[in-house]
């Protein structure tokens, strides 16, 4: 057999390079990214506040005080006018120039035109501000105000039907007559929204409940899942990494944090909560055993499983049936058991080495002291405290028929050592199994041998 | 003349045509197929002492199919939930080719359910949610999971949601096992060998339909701030090639199990859930998890698991595994500015002792050999990590540590993905990593290896995806173990 320290600095070699041309990489590919490179008339907002895959980046190159004009009088429903009849959240709501004019008298052709105190500003910067966030004047006749640009928020949102149920502006903005300026950073995030959409009567009009279905508000696939791929330079630009995933705002355990992969039983325990997003499929793709994720069976881990397999960390079972998957490796390498062992008369013979003295997969006095005789009393180094801890280990080699071949009432097998511990025909343990399934009890006892009413 | 015959044709002839003349139901359907081919090595051992590579080859292909939004749209009601109805259904054919040490086994030694070259369907149903606003049933073969149980079953299950907050749900069915046609065998009760006494009814048994039922009790809100759901399932099986003596049937598996969840304000979120396995009278699983939300940016998470293995009521494997352990887990992550995540994350094992640890007779009379065992009664370790990640790609790095009962291990891992161009992403990753087995002081029983991965994945058109990875390593026991894979995905819907 050969030895990795003749191939390893090779092997390290082009693993250092390949390393560091992938990092190159991606900080090159980070720099040329749309957010940096894409000419934007006004400097995105800076991401804060609610997600930026919902909220993409905004341009709003407007000067504007809604705690002001609240002050003067004004109410929501003065400048935003078609509000109460938008059913469709890409709707735009910024008033247009006409509904500043009713207070404002702007007169195009005066850009700087004065007005008298008390009256409102009708000059172009008052109101319009440049890339620099400085107040904009027109260069000539043919200058355009720099302009609002608002992306279609991912999300679905009927304000008339929470206007007919009776539902205040407010309720969502309600630091929006409190402030200066009025952004995304502002709107209404998830938890606000649960408030009412919590699946139960809300108190509003009769017979009807405030859903809390996912996709009664988050834009959805054709199969009803939610969209999660929602990358776009508007989004990118306002901080968002492309997949909408859950923040843990809401369940906590949900959050698709570092340690998710590997940590998600809690999370999914509810099935059709991460059915919301994904497909049943993809459950199957990994605990279907066929293919390894990556961050939990880093390369060859077929060397590596073994410390994993002995402690059941992560739990096997969860993607591998043992006597499937297991057994089925270790036969074809060599390391089981030959599947014939333990039937009467049939003495297992392991083609790894035991009993040949070539290799020797269980160490010394695993099952027969130095003289060859089977270990009858409990040792440190015996079988017996590893299959009481973690018999799935002992499965991946052998199966039933290796155990009866010492522990089994029948002596045409071999010793009939007692696997049950002190005092077990008097426990629950015992009656319970008997009663439920004695089938289990004939793979060693006979029918009818006393032993198996158990003791009452 | 009056026929009966005659006027049973004439009222078939007169639905079909009021059935074709009816407005075509809507619906929408979705098609996606997987093909993944890998060749890889794995360390073989030989008669004769020698260590060699098997090269083995594996191939697997997915057939996935659902269909939705069917029916009209004047069925789903004003927010599009209700009547929901749609068929989902996944299809595989999974064959494991190559060499073995000493040939594969045939006959009666061959055990049944590691015959892999077999087509599988995964799950097939009808689904229906919110059907009549009470009711979200399924139909056919079908896959649950939840915090304890991963199952499936061909059959029926209906949840009846009785108010907002409360249902009432019932199922039942058989229990897919591997050796029924198109069956998978990924999901069945584990421990459950050909073995017998009797070597002429070895398969039988595991042969035999499991029949299924169960009931439970769910409760909460959907984004409510709790949830529970208690539940009773029951296997059984009726005992194959009955002998006199013998019982008729016998259960594979009683459990009652209780999950709950709650959370307060947004930032204190409890889970857990524990079974009563009623074959042996015991809780053998219980879990609690706490996690809060430190800051915004911060979380902890602490956990405490209680596992005491139990396996099918066939298997002679629940009266030797009598140990059980706890686990005590926590993690921090925390976000730092510019995409920057970072995470630590630890665990104890304790293993308690059984009741016969203690030696009566033999060298070690009145001795504890759990204690003594090698790695005694404790195991720990953890793991350290950071990732950095923007809209073009991510860079990750992990170490981990674990030591005590089963071995040690350690190792560090450093992963790249990154969008080149609009089509292409490519992929990198490095490994290197020490073992040790704490029961095997001499052969084969630790190692160093060293890892390095490359591959890339390929938007070929519209829904069609093309993933290609190379591994190779190299270590304690090879200059070069190589695996390929290569998976070639189609999407495709309307």
């Amino acid at each position: 057999m050969r030895r990795w320290p003749t191939g390893i600095a090779t092997g390290v070699a082009v693993a250092v390079a390949a390393a560091v041309g992938m990092v190159a990489a991606l900080a090159t590919a980070s720099a040329a990214s749309p957010a940096t490179t894409q000419a934007a008339p006004v400097a995105p907002v800076v991401p804060k506040g609610p997600s930026p895959l919902i909220y993409p980046a905004e341009t709003i190159p407007i000067k504007f005080d809604h705690a002001a004009h609240a002050r003067l009088g004004a109410t929501c429903e003065s400048c935003h006018s078609t509000a109460s009849q938008s059913t469709a959240a890409g709707d735009n709501l910024i008033p247009g120039e006409a509904a500043c004019r009713s207070c404002h008298k702007i007169d195009h052709a005066q850009p700087s035109k004065v007005t008298a105190k008390g009256q409102g500003q009708a000059r172009c910067d008052a109101c319009h501000v440049d890339a620099a966030g400085n107040g904009w004047m027109p260069l000539n006749a043919f200058s355009q105000p720099p302009r609002v640009a608002l992306p279609r928020p991912n999300l679905k949102f009927n304000h008339r039907l929470h206007a007919t149920r009776g539902i205040g502006c407010e309720l969502c903005h309600g630091n929006a007559a409190s402030e200066a300026m009025v952004t995304r950073v502002d709107l209404p995030m998830m938890s606000s929204c649960l408030g009412c959409h919590n699946g139960k009567e809300a108190g509003m009009e009769a017979g009807k409940q405030s859903t809390a279905r996912c996709g009664a508000c988050h834009l959805t696939e054709p199969d009803g899942r939610l969209q999660v791929r929602l990358a776009t330079p508007a989004t990118i630009a306002a901080g968002g990494t492309g997949l909408l995933e859950p923040s843990g705002s809401l369940r906590g355990f949900d959050a698709h944090d570092m340690t998710f992969r590997r940590d998600h039983a809690q999370a999914g325990r509810d099935e059709s909560y991460c059915l919301s997003c994904h497909r049943r499929n993809e459950c199957v793709d990994c605990h279907g055993g066929v293919v390894k994720p990556p961050d939990i069976h880093p390369s060859d881990y077929v060397t590596l499983h073994v410390p994993d397999a002995r402690r059941n960390v992560p739990d096997c079972s969860s993607c591998h049936r043992l006597q499937t998957f297991c057994v089925g490796c270790h036969q074809r390498t060599g390391v089981a058991s030959d599947p014939t062992g333990g039937l009467p008369g049939v003495k297992p013979h392991n083609p790894f080495g035991t009993g040949t003295a070539v290799k020797q997969f269980h160490p010394p006095g695993w099952a027969r002291d130095d003289a060859g005789v089977p270990i009858a009393t409990p040792r440190p180094q015996s079988h017996s405290v590893q299959a009481k801890r973690n018999i799935r280990t002992c499965v991946s080699c052998h199966r039933e028929e290796s155990c009866l071949t010492c522990h089994s009432t029948d002596p045409t097998r071999g010793p009939t050592f007692s696997p049950h511990g002190p005092n077990f025909g008097r426990t629950a343990r015992c009656r319970f199994l008997a009663a439920r399934n004695q089938r289990a009890c004939l793979k060693c006892h006979v029918i009818g041998a006393a032993e198996l009413d158990c003791e009452p | 003349m009056w026929s009966p015959s005659r006027c049973l044709a004439r009222l078939l002839v007169g639905l079909i045509v009021c059935g074709a003349a009816a407005p075509a139901r809507a619906y929408d359907f979705s098609v996606d197929v997987r093909t993944i081919g890998q060749g890889y090595q794995v360390r073989g051992f030989a008669p004769d002492g020698t260590n060699e590579l098997l090269s083995r080859r594996r191939l697997t292909q997915y057939l996935d199919l659902n269909v939705f939004d069917i029916g009209p749209d004047s069925w789903h009601g004003d927010d599009g939930g209700r009547n929901v109805f749609y068929v989902d259904a996944s299809v595989r054919f999974d064959a494991d080719f190559g060499g073995y040490i000493l040939g594969a086994p045939t006959g009666v030694n061959s055990i049944q359910e590691l015959n892999q070259n077999g087509l599988d369907i995964l799950y097939a149903f009808l689904g229906g949610r919110n059907v009549g606003g009470h009711v979200d049933f399924q139909l056919g073969r079908q896959l649950h999971f939840d915090l304890i149980d991963f199952y499936a079953f061909d059959g029926a299950d209906v949840l009846f949601h009785a108010t907002r907050t409360f249902g009432v749900e019932a199922f039942a069915g058989t229990e897919v096992r591997g050796t029924l046609p198109l069956s998978s065998p990924i999901y069945e009760l584990d421990g459950t060998s050909a073995g017998s006494r009797d070597p002429a009814t070895r398969p039988a048994q595991n042969s035999e339909m499991s029949p299924l039922a169960g009931a439970a009790l769910v409760a909460g809100a959907p984004a409510g701030p709790w949830s529970a759901r208690l539940s009773f399932r029951e296997i059984w099986s009726a005992t194959a090639n009955q002998q006199p003596g013998e019982p008729s049937s016998g259960i594979n598996q009683e459990v009652v199990s209780l999950t709950a969840m709650a959370a307060w304000g947004n930032r204190i979120f409890l889970s857990g859930g524990l079974r009563y396995n009623v074959l042996f009278d015991e809780l053998d699983d219980e879990q609690l998890a706490l996690r809060v939300k430190l800051t915004p940016r911060q979380w902890l998470t602490l956990e405490h698991d209680f596992l005491a293995p139990t396996f099918d009521g066939d298997s002679i494997w629940n009266i030797f595994s009598t140990g059980a352990y706890r686990d005590l887990r926590a993690s921090y992550e925390i976000a730092l500015p510019r995409g920057v995540k970072a995470y630590a994350r630890g665990f104890a094992r304790f293993y308690l002792a059984t009741t016969d640890e203690i030696a009566t007779t033999g060298p070690y009379a009145g001795q504890d050999v759990g204690a003594m065992a090698p790695g005694g009664r404790f195991a720990a370790g953890g793991s350290v990590g950071a990732a950095w990640r923007n809209a073009r790609g991510m860079l990750r790095a992990d170490a981990y540590w674990d030591d005590g009962y089963g071995g040690r291990k350690a190792g560090v891992d450093a992963t790249t993905r990154v969008k080149v161009r609009a089509p292409i992403e490519l992929e990198g990753r490095l490994t290197g990593y020490t073992w040790r087995n704490d029961v095997q002081p001499t052969v084969n029983s630790s190692g160093v290896v060293f890892g390095a991965e490359a591959g890339g994945r390929f938007r070929l058109g519209q829904g069609v995806h093309l993933h290609l990875l190379v591994e190779d390593n190299v270590g304690t026991y090879y200059e070069s173990q190589f695996r390929g894979l290569a998976m070639v995905e189609l999407g495709a819907g309307l």
